[in-house]
């Protein structure tokens, strides 16, 4: 267990300069193949928010989200929590093929395999800071200033780096076994997003049956602390220490994730090239 | 002590391996395949550092596969294979990125063997100088022919330095002028810098020419090694008995080859095990 934790640990910093470039140039070559290149970074989430504001915001008149009395606009508290899933949803499906994809360099080159679910996030890592810089903005014409407690947001961005990593590892040695891991992954991740607070608070009213449960359930979803994170960040006042036991389960299930990643890649990694 | 030592001065040695693959049946199911394959069977050799190995063989003998499990990618299922020193295979097309320039490619590719940044910076004349692309390098790699990729290619995979090298068919691709260019680098890494090269061809000109020693493959087992013209004779009249077999003689003879290599599925195995 701790052999193989240590061996895709080694493996990824010791090749950092590998995951950059990989990352750096299939970015690059997304945005060549394109005319407005980079433009589409910022107006593909940009387009994806709006449909879901007019949808839920507009057509379905949503009130504004009032929590412990600081009241947020639908719009701005939907960039905020959509933020973090822009992020998190390419990761994972896309972290299911990051090994499968990259079949025709493995089987050619001696290649540490365990750095690709890396690379797929440092990729969607730059897309996220791109819809971080069009939340900010927003937050700003609506009338939100900086304060101390948006340093949060740098340690949920670390929260879900290292979940989606663990996730990733996971997924792309299960996708190798078989094939079907991926198509059955995009489905659920279609669920999971009206789930996680996204769109909706996800808290089921007393008139629910069931409703004290229920909303127990939700908060298993470890992307519930993340998304949350962000909004307590920058509306509510709020650090992270001030969820103690959504902390500690987070951390908890992430590492088990993780260790489940690295013992997956360590027993199948010569084996990917017999596998595709 | 004194095993470890006489083993030092070897390159690589190859002790009883062999690589098996499962069969599909004619359905293309996996699950009910009864039929496991050996690619390679109970191969064993010993290279000299150094040494130039012609590595011979019929389509679908176990060349590639022999590369392969050689440059460290795939595993071998039995036998022990102990390689003293960094390998590499010369990988030409491999990690070419069609949408960025030939320029671009070089840090790409680079990256991708595991060149740190300054050793790309490094190389980056060099293979400027020896792809000769000219402006080309700065056009995106889709719009080149495939001569020309192939010049990238192999331009950037000489880049690395490794103790030893694997080349399969990696002189024929490109126009003769290129192929002689590249046969000639080869010759300067075995001469002048003493590596450890494994060639596979199926020019056996160019085999004859560059290697020292020859490694005939025939059926997923070594038939003959030995000094290379001797083993290059005895494969072209072996190609040529083959070849003057009549259709169905022919046929009955791979038929029997493959049997051979067929194996008797053993009992199923757990759950993750294989």
């Amino acid at each position: 267990m701790f052999k193989s934790v240590q061996y895709v640990l080694k493996e990824n910093f010791s090749n950092l300069f590998r995951i950059y470039s990989i990352a750096k140039y299939e970015l690059l070559a997304d945005m060549r193949d394109s005319k407005f290149g980079i433009v589409w970074n910022f107006l593909s989430p940009t387009i994806q928010v709006f449909t879901y504001w007019l949808i839920f915001g507009v057509a379905w008149n949503r009130k504004p989200v009032e929590v412990n009395g600081v009241e947020v606009p639908y719009l701005l508290w939907l960039i905020v929590g959509y933020a973090a899933w822009w992020f998190i949803q390419p990761c994972i499906t896309q972290g299911c093929s990051a090994i499968h994809s990259k079949i025709n360099v493995i089987t050619k080159m001696k290649f540490p395999v365990s750095v690709l679910p890396a690379t797929v996030v440092c990729k969607e890592f730059f897309n996220h800071l791109c819809m971080l810089i069009i939340a900010f903005v927003a937050l700003l014409l609506f009338g939100f200033r900086p304060n101390w407690y948006w340093l949060n947001l740098v340690y949920y961005a670390f929260c879900a780096f290292v979940i989606v990593e663990a996730i990733g590892l996971i997924l792309s040695v299960l996708t190798m076994l078989w094939r079907d891991v991926k198509k059955l992954v995009t489905s659920l991740t279609r669920m999971l997003f009206y789930f996680t607070p996204l769109i909706w608070n996800c808290h089921f009213d007393s008139n629910v049956p069931f409703h004290s449960i229920l909303n127990k359930i939700m908060k298993l979803n470890p992307f519930y602390y993340i998304v949350n994170g962000y909004r307590d960040s920058v509306f509510y006042q709020k650090n992270f220490w001030d969820h103690p036991a959504l902390t500690v389960y987070f951390w908890i299930f992430t590492i088990i994730a993780f260790v489940l990643g690295c013992m997956l890649m360590y027993k199948f990694k010569k084996k990917f090239i017999d596998l595709f | 002590m004194t095993n470890k030592k006489e083993n030092e001065q070897y390159a690589v040695i190859a002790d009883h391996i062999s690589k098996i693959y499962e069969l599909r049946n004619k359905n293309n199911q996996h699950k009910n395949a009864n039929k496991r394959f050996y690619a390679l069977k109970d191969v064993s050799f010993k290279i000299k550092k150094g040494d130039v190995v012609g590595i011979l063989g019929t389509n679908g003998s176990g060349k590639s596969t022999l590369s392969l499990l050689l440059s460290g990618i795939s595993d071998i299922d039995s036998g022990e294979i102990v390689v003293n020193g960094e390998q590499a295979l010369i990988a030409i097309n491999t990690g070419l990125n069609m949408q960025l320039t030939g320029l671009e490619n070089i840090k790409v590719k680079g990256a991708l063997m595991g060149l740190k940044k300054k050793e790309i910076d490094a190389i980056t004349q060099d293979v400027i100088n020896f792809s000769e692309l000219g402006d080309f390098l700065y056009q995106p790699v889709k719009k080149y022919s495939s001569g020309m990729k192939s010049r990238l290619g192999f331009s950037i995979s000489l880049a690395l330095d490794p103790d030893i090298f694997i080349v399969d068919e990696a002189l024929s691709v490109g126009d003769k002028g290129f192929a002689k260019k590249c046969l000639d680098r080869m010759m300067q890494l075995r001469d002048d810098r003493g590596k450890t090269i494994f060639f596979i061809s199926h020019s056996l000109e160019q085999v004859k020419n560059f290697c020292k020693t020859g490694m005939w493959i025939e059926g997923g087992e070594l038939r003959e090694m030995g000094p290379v013209d001797q083993v290059a004779d005895h494969y072209s009249e072996y190609v040529d008995m083959l070849n003057a077999l009549k259709g169905k003689e022919k046929q009955n003879f791979l038929d029997k080859k493959f049997e051979k290599r067929l194996i008797p599925k053993e009992e199923k195995k757990g759950f993750l095990s294989f």
